[in-house]
């Protein structure tokens, strides 16, 4: 199992950070990534695998007024 | 004696405490959609004094949602509409309205006196420059942001700088606003957190600290993320 945000999500071999993202309907353009703390851009979302245990935090990037 | 306007107030907020916010002094930057609704909550709160500081004019588009908007004062200054507003809601709360923008040069003198500074603004680099002078000036800020269903709010104690991790592409100016739109109760619910907080803020009650409350108007959920 894999937390994100406030959930628990289950894991599987090889699942990264666009799959994820795609399995959970993050579909919004702006989105910021945090895997254990560490800040992912967007480049890096199909290169970085996450792990058995990880803590991942998906926030929407939004600044309106 | 509490003046009797405050009546409802007292069984939530105690004569002590009351007449410590008829004495405290918050800045509100920015008058549109969240600013305002965080004066209207403040002013009829009995923030004694507040600051209002908008660049701006209304314009059509704002009516969906900007209380301080109406058919009567498009091509008005919002600040302008801030002092009119309170003036009528509770005369005892004195505002100022400065119409300019929030910047390096002028923050200081705009937050001289404050408590408490509001973010209620409406791109990054601006909130940014909030974060700043208010670390400077050891000013706690309350910020909050909205696209479309979408709003959030934390608590900035001078120096934590959350902003850095809330919006961590430096040079990114707008987020996700643009393809979102912005509602009215969505603006609504996050003026009143931040307004909520602003006041625990000023009366020493424990609140937000290191996280990101983030609500989803449409799944009707409410989220407390961790930043620090």
């Amino acid at each position: 199992m894999i937390s994100v945000n406030t959930h628990e999500q289950p894991w599987r071999e090889g699942l990264n950070v666009q799959a994820l993202l795609d399995e959970m309907g993050f579909i919004f353009r702006h989105i910021i990534v945090r895997v254990n703390g560490e800040y992912v851009p967007e480049e890096a979302y199909a290169a970085r695998l996450i792990a058995d245990g990880d803590d991942v935090q998906v926030m929407h990037l939004i600044a309106g007024g | 004696m509490q003046p009797g306007r405050y009546l409802r107030n007292a069984l939530a907020i105690n004569p002590d405490e009351q007449e410590r916010l008829a004495q405290c002094r918050a800045l509100v930057v920015g008058c549109g959609g969240l600013g305002g609704f965080v004066l209207e909550y403040l002013g009829r709160l009995g923030v004694g004094d507040l600051r209002a500081v908008d660049p701006d004019t209304f314009s059509e588009g704002n009516l969906n949602r900007q209380l301080l908007s109406s058919s009567l004062n498009l091509g008005r200054p919002k600040a302008l509409a801030a002092v009119q507003r309170m003036q009528a809601v509770n005369p005892l709360a004195h505002i100022e309205g400065v119409q300019a923008f929030l910047t390096e040069e002028n923050a200081a003198q705009l937050l001289e006196g404050c408590q408490v500074a509001l973010d209620c603004l409406d791109n990054i680099p601006a909130r940014r420059t909030l974060q700043k002078a208010c670390a400077l000036a050891w000013v706690p800020l309350v910020h909050g942001a909205l696209g479309g269903w979408l709003g959030q709010a934390c608590v900035i104690l001078p120096g934590e700088n959350l902003l850095d991790m809330i919006y961590p592409d430096a040079g990114a100016e707008h987020g996700e606003e643009y393809e979102q739109g912005a509602l009215a109760f969505t603006a609504g619910m996050v003026a009143a957190v931040q307004a909520a907080e602003a006041v625990k803020l000023l009366l020493g009650k424990p609140g937000l600290r290191g996280e990101l409350l983030v609500l989803d108007l449409l799944n009707g959920s409410f989220e407390r993320l961790r930043l620090a």
